[in-house]
């Protein structure tokens, strides 16, 4: 298999994507367009952690 | 991206095996966890079991863990909130998507996703399609009757996530299929086995299309165990010059799992995002060692509205001993999913496999693709009848390839048949989950 990147390295920048985004759907309560698409953006997310072996 | 990497996720998927137990007990602990506090269903399971989050701290705990089998989750559909029912774990108005079983073996379940776990699923089966090599620039044509059952509908979304091309083949009959693959040059596609021999069958006979000279060069199955039987997978590949590979899932659990490109002679299960364990089929105890069949016994760690803890699914499986040599840790399940606790049964005092009568009929050149078993008793004697088609050309050769086929059976079987032969076409054709075994001993018995 090839080398890849660390994935604790990885999980940082995942999780500040995170921040931003839940950030995003709190602050888009009123605002849908945004709100909906924060929520997929955060599912994105999630699989992303699943990806680097997140079991929290 | 490195369209050269063999695995989707190189990091999970070579995990060692103590790596990948851990995170098995870590996941299947935040699931427990998960369920307990937000499902009334597992809650009242668990509590009287005498359960609760903190005594989950090992493998052996987790076998303590109460089963749950397709029955439970139809007894609680007539609980609120409709039409889920009381394992439902969040808001209604979080869930996205509705899927339901096929209902063959009685009402069917429904299952509901969020957005969270249909992205979870679309991942699972990221896995299995990049492990059978589809990559960007694959123009995958899906020939499924997009409705509600869940079969194909996540590989959809997998192949787009991969970054592949998809093309909806939904409401078109074969035909318009077979020339929209033409017309679009696909490379790649899914569907069950029955359809994709029946598919070959009517690009030759119906359209004189050569399928060899369509371009799928690669062609997952899914909902029927066909492309782990090696007769059946080898007469998919030879009528399409392409490389069958198999998968197992289902509605109630996920994508479980996945043959590879190296076409080891089994599946690997995706033991980052699934735990199965295997019963003994008479005692229950768990079976680590290779080579003996059991009862499948599957966690979905990740998978939140609805959750599938220690799911019965009524497979048959066993582990293989062999490490793939592919590179990945996940391990290998031998042949597939064998078949189904409730489809084997005794005749005659013999345990008889449907699939193994398969692997016979389309092991036989001059026999066609169709088979029916049917199974019946005279007085106290059990009898089975087995019905073929023979192949256009083989007319002739029935006698000897009667003999051929009831030697064959025999030796894997070890039973007796009647064999009855039709005519090439004359048996039932089907476009998704096949019904060629039928028991009518015990039809007979559920009659009023």
């Amino acid at each position: 298999m090839n080398q890849i990147v660390d994935p604790a390295l990885l999980a940082e920048e995942a999780s500040r994507i995170r921040a931003a985004a839940e950030k995003l759907r709190v602050m888009s309560a009123d605002f849908p367009a945004v709100n909906r698409n924060a929520v997929r953006i955060l599912a994105s997310v999630r699989m992303i952690e699943l990806n680097l072996g997140d079991a929290s | 991206m490195n369209q050269g990497q063999r695995c989707w996720n190189p990091y999970l998927e070579t995990l060692t095996r103590e790596e990948l137990h851990r995170l098995q007990l870590q996941k299947f602990k935040r699931i427990f966890h998960w369920a307990y506090t937000h499902s009334r269903f597992h809650r009242r399971l668990y509590e009287k079991a005498g359960l609760t989050p903190a005594d989950i701290t090992s493998f052996e705990d987790i076998r303590r863990v109460p089963k749950v089998d397709k029955s439970m989750l139809r007894d609680i559909q007539s609980k609120a909130p409709f039409p889920y029912g009381d394992a439902l774990c969040v808001p209604l108005e979080e869930v996205v998507e509705f899927r339901q079983t096929s209902g063959t073996t009685g009402q069917p379940v429904y299952q509901p996703d969020t957005w969270q776990d249909w992205e979870w699923w679309s991942e699972c089966w990221a896995f299995v399609l990049w492990a059978q090599g589809y990559r960007p620039g694959d123009r995958v044509f899906i020939p499924f009757g997009y409705n509600v059952f869940v079969a194909f509908w996540a590989g959809h979304y997998a192949a787009e996530k991969i970054g592949c091309e998809v093309v909806p083949g939904g409401v078109l009959d074969t035909q318009a299929r077979i020339l929209k693959i033409r017309e679009v040059r696909a490379t790649a596609m899914m569907a069950t086995p029955t359809y994709i021999l029946g598919m070959a069958e009517t690009a030759r006979r119906k359209m004189d299309i050569d399928p060899t000279a369509l371009g799928i060069s690669k062609i997952t199955c899914a909902g029927e165990p066909g492309a782990s039987i090696a007769s059946t997978k080898q007469r998919m590949e030879s009528a399409w010059n392409a490389k069958v590979f198999d998968h197992a899932g289902a509605t109630e659990i996920g994508a479980w799992s996945y043959e590879c490109a190296a076409q080891p002679g089994g599946i690997h299960v995706n033991e980052a995002f699934f735990l199965v364990e295997i019963e003994d089929l008479d005692t229950g105890e768990p079976i680590e060692a290779p080579g003996r069949k059991g009862r499948m016994v599957i966690t979905a760690f990740d998978r939140m509205a609805q959750p599938c803890i220690r799911f019965d699914a009524k497979d048959l499986v066993m582990w293989e001993h062999a490490p793939c040599p592919c590179g990945r840790s996940f391990r290998l399940l031998k042949g597939g999913v064998l078949g189904r606790a409730d489809d084997i049964t005794k005749v005659k005092g013999v345990l008889l496999a449907p699939a193994a009568v398969e692997e016979v009929v389309r092991s036989i050149d001059g026999l066609g693709d169709e088979y029916e078993v049917i199974i019946d008793r005279l007085g106290d004697m059990d009898r089975i009848k087995l019905k073929v088609e023979i192949a256009p050309g083989f007319e002739d050769r029935i006698r000897s390839l009667e003999t051929v086929l009831k030697d064959q059976l025999r030796l894997k079987t070890n039973l007796g048949y009647r064999i009855e032969f039709f005519d090439y076409g004359k048996l039932p054709r089907y476009a998704v989950k096949a019904k060629r075994f039928r028991d009518l001993r015990k039809e007979s018995f559920h009659s009023p």
